[in-house]
């Protein structure tokens, strides 16, 4: 059975039905039109530095390994041996000169091509062709700034068009110095029992829930002589922006004002992030390297990042009711050390399964999830209505369509874009809609 | 007809120390279970270091790369005053991951002792199995083993305070929604 899914997003209306987080039929289109078409992360360069370095992780529910070739150069492709589907590789990351399945020993160097097969003579009398045993390769690997991308989708738009508006923003998490980002050794992964874009949509575009899912984080963190609706989470709206693209993406943001940096990280690597890195200034401006505070974003469909705190994770799918976070402390190579230990630390301490900060998300995604175990609780939709129809889009500062900090525009631009993905439109179709939607806001 | 060991080729520690450092950790985990967070608190010196790092399969050849490092990033990393602010977070009535509270059962095991150089601290390891239920149907496993550095104190109230502690968990993958637990 093939659902409509346009019908469960209304937009304009500001609705989605509650079914998109729970229904297996609608999850099972998701797999095939949205994360078998979109671009996906995959790693960061700096995971995989070596000629055979490699890291396993997903792309949707398929696996795959990311490798770094020979040449530089970096091969992705299923971790799945042909002969019978055996996950050829079970470590999360390590260091090969090829890759040996366990099941029948048939091998696979570090571009995925068969190239051993045993008794190859004596059992397949040779009559076996190599080349056509190959494991499936992903179509398109770029890298963008040091952040490695696929898709499975050999027609879909490069990279850089399928970031589009959102660059802006991007760079200024992925492209603050020359030198670029590595990640810090390490990582987070846990399990939230509860559908992925709970997530993926609250980092998009959701400020809101931050002074109340939050409420404890942030008063454990603040110092007792700052005024934590003022100076740390200020509940005045106008004093942040929210950006969404027509692609999906989304992040939001104060605008010089919020301290929760310094409070998270501490001091040093807030002045870091704003405004005391003068090469971040001269590359990004004022606007991204100075005066963005707290800044939340998704890059559609599932990577989402926070600049300053420099946390950034995939949230991948598992199944309707449940997603596995990974999640990766990012630093500026050039960072001064005490900048770099803060935000190791820093970052862990808040955003991770143990973080003060992330704890409470999960208590409310997979409470979510368990109410909609019920008829009723699917029958009637959620309010994603929140700043509906004043957005604008000639801010000095912030290009594209923006709005106050806190609201659902970006929501309502991630949800649109998912509804029109996963219902299968084509890329023509995907694209021209964000041509049009950029000729009109001129 | 019972052995009598004068010396034993197992362990050195007298059986009066062996037994006074269990109940130490049996009341720390007392304390934990009974969300006495405040007098846990106590149990730890100024200048702690709590510490798990994160854990990812490898193969056998690469197992020392399985724990994070020490300048990597870790679950816990904490000194004492961050663990004041877990509990502070905690007992503020809005910390919703323990907002209705977990119910929380610690296991204390394989508690073996080993003297250093100096006679008044003791790197002592045990086995830890934490229990956690959550509102009705949340149940989750936290196991592993610890590492710590206990240090004998004069001015603390149980006679010890725990100085370093190192935490490996038998998961990479947490298989729980949050740790707004303490091991
Ligand atoms: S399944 Fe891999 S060799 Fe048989
Ligand atoms: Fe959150």
């Amino acid at each position: 059975m093939v659902v409509d899914i346009r019908g469960l997003v209304d937009a304009k209306q500001g609705t989605v039905d509650p079914r998109i987080y729970h229904d297996e039929e609608i999850y099972q289109q998701e797999l095939k039109n949205v994360f078998a078409r979109c671009w996906l992360f995959l790693a960061h360069d700096s995971q995989i530095p070596n000629p055979g370095d490699y890291v396993t992780t997903y792309m949707g529910e398929d696996p795959v390994l990311v490798v770094r070739k020979r040449d530089g150069s970096v091969g992705v492709f299923m971790n799945q041996c042909r002969h019978r589907g055996m996950r050829l590789c079970r470590a999360d990351a390590g260091s090969a000169k090829s890759f040996s399945c366990s099941y029948h020993g048939w091998t696979y160097d570090l571009s995925g091509n068969l190239v051993g097969v045993p008794s190859e003579d004596d059992a397949y009398r040779n009559e076996i062709n190599k080349a056509e045993w190959g494991a499936v390769k992903v179509p398109q690997v770029d890298n963008y700034r040091g952040f490695i991308f696929g898709t499975w989708d050999p027609s879909a738009p490069p990279l850089l068009d399928y970031i589009g508006d959102f660059r802006f923003y991007f760079d200024a998490f992925a492209d603050r110095t020359e030198a670029g980002t590595e990640l810090i050794g390490g990582a987070h992964r846990w399990v939230f029992p509860a559908n992925w874009k709970f997530a993926a949509e609250q980092f998009c575009s959701d400020m809101y829930h931050a002074p109340i899912s939050h409420a404890s984080a942030v008063l454990a963190l603040t110092p007792d002589d700052q005024d934590v609706d003022e100076e740390v989470f200020p509940m005045d709206g106008t004093k942040g922006r929210q950006f969404s693209s027509e692609l999906g993406h989304g992040t939001g943001f104060f605008v010089e004002s919020g301290d929760v940096l310094a409070n998270i990280v501490g001091q040093k690597p807030a002045d870091w992030f704003q405004g005391g890195n003068p090469e971040a200034i001269g590359r990004l401006g004022d606007a991204r390297a100075e005066r963005m505070r707290g800044a939340h974003a998704t890059l559609f469909p599932n990577f989402s990042f926070l600049p300053g705190i420099n946390t950034l994770r995939i949230w991948h799918p598992k199944g309707p009711n449940e997603m596995e976070v990974w999640a990766w402390t990012l630093v500026d190579k050039n960072a001064p050390a005490d900048v770099r230990e803060a935000q190791r630390i820093g970052t862990g301490r808040t955003f991770s399964v143990a973080g003060l900060f992330e704890q409470d998300d999960g208590e409310n995604w997979s409470e979510i999830q368990r109410v909609l175990r019920g008829h009723i609780a699917r029958r009637s939709s959620f309010n994603v209505q929140m700043g509906l129809g004043h957005e604008w889009d000639d801010d000095p500062d912030f290009p594209g369509k923006v709005n106050r900090v806190y609201c659902e525009m970006a929501a309502r631009g991630f949800y649109k874009r998912w509804a029109d993905m996963a219902s299968g439109m084509s890329w023509d179709e995907l694209m021209a809609s964000v041509r049009k939607a950029v000729e009109v806001s001129g | 007809m019972t052995a009598q060991l004068e010396s034993s080729p197992v362990t050195s520690v007298d059986v009066e120390l062996q037994h006074q450092i269990e109940q130490f950790l049996y009341l720390e985990a007392r304390f934990l279970d009974e969300r006495r967070f405040e007098e846990w608190l106590d149990l730890f010196s100024d200048d702690v270091h709590y510490w798990m790092p994160t854990r990812t399969v490898r193969y056998e050849r690469e197992l020392d790369k399985e724990f994070s490092a020490s300048n990597e990033v870790a679950h816990f990393d904490e000194n004492k005053r961050a663990l004041e602010e877990r509990v502070t977070r905690i007992r503020s009535g809005m910390a919703w991951a323990e907002e209705p509270p977990s119910r929380t059962r610690h296991m204390v095991h394989n508690v073996i002792i080993e003297l250093g150089d100096s006679p008044s601290e003791l790197l002592v390891r045990s086995n830890i199995l934490l229990y956690r239920g959550r509102l009705d149907r949340d149940v989750d496993f936290f196991v592993g083993f610890r590492e710590d550095v206990l240090r004998q104190s004069e001015d603390a109230d149980y006679g010890w305070l725990i100085a370093r502690r190192s935490i490996f968990l038998d998961q990479t993958l947490i298989l729980a929604k949050n740790m707004s637990i303490f091991l």
